[in-house]
Order: C-alpha cells, then sequence, then structure tokens
C-alpha cells in the first residue's frame, strides 16, 4: 500500500489507545460470585477493582492447578476454570456489545463515494471528472484518550450513569489522483484529537489537514524523498485553499461527520469480531 | 498580520478562500492590516450559546465580536508588545445567514463578507445603540465595503442599512 506507511506513521503518533468500557449486565462469572444488586445497570469493568478486597479476587487470579488437566479436547492445549470463567465473560460481553451496536451494516457516505473493507483499514472512492480520490483510515488506535481520561477523573460512576458513546476519530488520507499525471497529491487529515470533548470544540476546525506531499502514482513505496509540506508552519492562504481543494472534491466537514459514524461502527463491528475470536481460541472451538 | 478562519459547524458549506480575501481588503480598508483577527463559522447551537452567555439572548445571530482592545470607534489600537497587535474574534453565524439567504435569494458569499465587515467594525469600536452610534458605524462599513467592492467588482451594501 502506497499509505501504508502514512497509516502506521500517522497511529504511531497516538497515545496507547484506551481500553474499551466493558458493558456487560454481569462483569465476571456468576458461578465464582453471584452478582450484586447494582450489576444490572451497566458497570465498568474497571470498577471491579475499586470493590476492594474479596475471596472472589483470589479465587479468578488463582491458577486451579488440579483442574487444569482434567479437562481436554484432544487440543493438547490448557483447559482451566479460569478459561471456562474467561469464555462465559465473554459470551455476555459480546450479548451486550451487539445489544448495542448502532450498524448492523456499515452506514454510507453521502456522495458518490464507494467503499471497500480489508480487516481494519478501511478505503473510501470517488471518480470526478478525469480525477480519482480515494480516502483511506485504519481503525486502530483511533478512538481518542481523552474518553478515557474523563472517566478516571469523574470518580465512581453512578449506577444509572450512561456511559459515554465511544467515537472513533482515524486519521486519514487522501489521494488526488489526475488522469494524465504521474504523481498523486496525498494529503493526510486529522481530528483535532486534543479538543475532542473538550470546551474549545465549537471554535475548531472539525478536521485539518497536516502534511502534503506528492507520491508516484501507482507505487507502493513511500518516497521519503518527496518534500512534504507541513502545515504547522503553513501560510494560511494556502492553507484555505488546500481546504477549499478538498471541498471540491467531496471531502467537507460533511463527510468529515459521516466518516466518524463509519470508522466508529467498523470499530465496533471489528470490536465485536474480536471478542468472537477470543472467546473461540479459548474455548477451542 | 494573519487572518485565521476555523470553520466549526458542518450545516453550510462555506468557502474559505473568498472570505480570507474578503476580510484581508476589509481590514486593510480599516488601517488595521498589522493587526491579527480569528474569524470562527459557527453553527446555529454554537451561536445560541454564545448569545445567552454575552448578550442574554437566547437565541441564534448572524454575528458576535469579541474585541481584544477597548478603543473609541475609529481609533486603532495602540499595541505595546507584539502579541497585542490582535483585533479580536469574531464568531460568523454561517447557519444563521444561508439561512436568511435561502429565504431572501441572497448571495451567501456576498452577505457573509457584508457581515464580516460588520464584526470587524464593532472590533475596532463601532456600535449602533444610537441613532449617531449607528450613522458613525453605517459610514465607517458603507466606506469599506466600497473599497471592496473596488477590488471585487461586487456592488455590497452595509448591513446596518435600514436600523434607524
Amino acid at each position: 500500500m502506497l499509505l501504508a506507511r502514512a497509516l502506521r506513521a500517522a497511529a504511531a503518533l497516538r497515545p496507547p489507545p484506551p481500553r474499551r468500557l466493558l458493558s456487560a449486565a454481569a462483569p465476571f462469572p456468576r458461578a465464582l460470585l453471584p452478582p450484586p444488586a447494582a450489576a444490572a445497570a451497566p458497570a465498568l469493568a474497571r470498577s471491579l477493582w475499586q470493590l476492594g478486597g474479596g475471596g472472589w479476587r483470589t479465587a479468578l487470579l488463582r491458577p486451579r492447578r488440579d483442574s487444569a488437566g482434567g479437562v481436554s479436547c484432544g487440543c493438547g492445549g490448557l483447559h482451566t476454570e479460569g478459561d471456562k470463567a474467561f469464555a462465559e465473560f465473554l459470551t455476555d460481553e459480546i450479548k451486550e456489545e451487539k445489544k448495542i451496536q448502532k450498524h448492523k451494516a456499515l452506514p454510507k457516505i453521502s456522495g458518490g463515494w464507494e467503499l471497500e473493507v480489508h480487516g481494519t483499514e478501511a478505503k473510501l472512492v470517488q471518480k470526478i471528472a478525469g480525477e480519482k480520490i480515494t480516502v483511506t483510515f485504519n481503525i486502530n488506535n483511533s478512538i481518542p484518550p481523552s474518553l478515557e481520561e474523563e472517566e478516571e477523573t469523574q470518580g465512581e460512576q453512578k449506577p444509572d450513569e450512561q456511559e459515554p458513546d465511544i467515537t472513533s476519530t482515524p486519521n486519514f488520507v487522501v489521494e488526488v489522483i489526475k488522469d494524465d499525471t504521474k504523481q498523486t497529491l496525498v494529503l493526510d487529515c486529522h481530528y483535532p484529537e486534543d479538543e475532542v470533548g473538550q470546551e474549545g470544540e465549537d471554535e475548531s476546525d472539525i478536521f485539518t489537514i497536516r502534511e502534503v506531499s506528492f507520491q508516484p502514482t501507482g507505487e507502493s513505496d513511500w518516497k521519503e524523498t518527496n518534500y512534504t509540506l507541513n502545515t504547522d508552519s503553513l501560510d494560511w492562504a494556502l492553507y484555505d485553499h488546500l481546504m477549499d481543494f478538498l471541498a471540491d472534491r467531496g471531502v467537507d466537514n460533511t463527510f468529515a461527520d459521516e466518516l466518524i459514524e463509519l470508522s466508529t461502527a467498523l470499530e465496533h463491528q471489528e470490536y465485536i469480531k474480536f471478542l468472537e475470536d477470543l472467546k473461540s481460541f479459548v474455548k477451542c472451538q | 498580520m494573519s487572518v485565521v478562519i476555523r470553520n466549526a459547524q458542518r450545516a453550510v458549506a462555506v468557502r474559505r478562500a473568498p472570505l480570507r480575501r474578503a476580510v484581508g481588503a476589509l481590514r486593510a480598508a480599516l488601517g488595521a492590516d498589522r493587526f491579527d483577527v480569528a474569524l470562527v463559522c459557527a453553527g446555529n447551537g454554537t451561536m445560541r450559546r454564545l448569545n445567552a452567555a454575552y448578550r442574554r439572548r437566547d437565541e441564534p445571530t448572524d454575528v458576535l465580536s469579541f474585541p481584544f482592545h477597548q478603543v473609541a470607534a475609529g481609533q486603532l489600537p495602540r499595541p505595546r508588545f507584539r502579541d497585542e497587535y490582535n483585533l479580536g474574534d469574531i464568531f460568523l453565524g454561517v447557519e444563521y445567514i444561508g439561512e436568511q439567504c435561502r429565504r431572501s435569494g441572497e448571495d451567501f458569499g456576498g452577505v457573509l463578507a457584508v457581515t464580516a465587515a460588520h464584526g470587524l467594525c464593532h472590533l475596532l469600536g463601532y456600535q449602533h445603540n444610537t441613532k449617531s452610534e449607528w450613522q458613525q458605524m453605517y459610514q465607517k462599513e458603507k466606506e469599506i465595503l466600497e473599497e471592496l467592492n473596488r477590488v471585487t467588482g461586487a456592488n455590497l451594501r452595509p448591513l446596518t442599512a435600514d436600523l434607524f
């Protein structure tokens, strides 16, 4: 992929992703500890650690050596009581995640965009009068860390408090390819991460262009020797023309908003798939 | 000095480059091109919130100006430091303006420039609370819009043409 490097580099700039808020109604195996009354409301898995020392914690963490080899499906792998509890937990978690899943199918982007999805990477393609425009993004590490920080500063969550929606705001790379040139114009775009959910949100651009460069059309390798324009110190007039240039090609604030919706749906879909794979792996199915 | 534009809404498409050109010409006509100015293109929600917070009017509006300096109408600020070469911030209610233009059939880009001229005059101390204040502000808006018309070939008139 021509853009693989750009996407990887962009992802590397982000801090480690926040741990997902687990929304299971029963955040621990029922067999080991009956859930408290409050567990009927959505609870954070993290809150388990705030409950204080109880016998159940020791039981959960200590491997049961005597039963480790007692159960086998012939795969040669280890099957412990912990694995069983883990699989039960994942079953509940998958059920809860599917319950809150907003989109069963990925939402469409307005305009003539066609969507291709390869695992965690999505590509939107549109052709306009002699030009091909592609927008590529990867949902890995795309959830802003501010969400988790907010959670931590809020202290204990009230039982009836709604969990905030998780929103995926990936960096995205726009490629503009003209039919009659061998150069592709590549624009690396970001959502203003440090202002997501903050007060300054009303005054910020919905998305910004960080870098602009030319890359050879159709080549998989990124040319490090090509000039890269960083917009940090760019003339504002040039920046505005670049934003208008993108808007003319369908990449505007409305598009950026819809991309968040698409990315959030894809991220959630992949998360559920991951949980299902994890459950199968743990259960050795 | 800089004209900084932020487009913080998705209700209306805003062309940045023509808006910048208009604001640059208007600022020069005011003799204030040594000063920075920021424009935020905002939706009805933001305009309503700011209007309620700063003017106690719980409704969206077309323009709100936040001057960096307090000056008498027609006077330029006298900065002591580099950071003080700043006129302030103008919030353009582009969603509100867009709705009005759809109803009246006026050109959105033109009305945006006229509204920006009004906001710039407020940053430089002009007001329209009394008839005499309005006359002074109207004259200045007319003057700088005529300069913009000369450069662009447009035929723009002040926002407050029929206020009193």
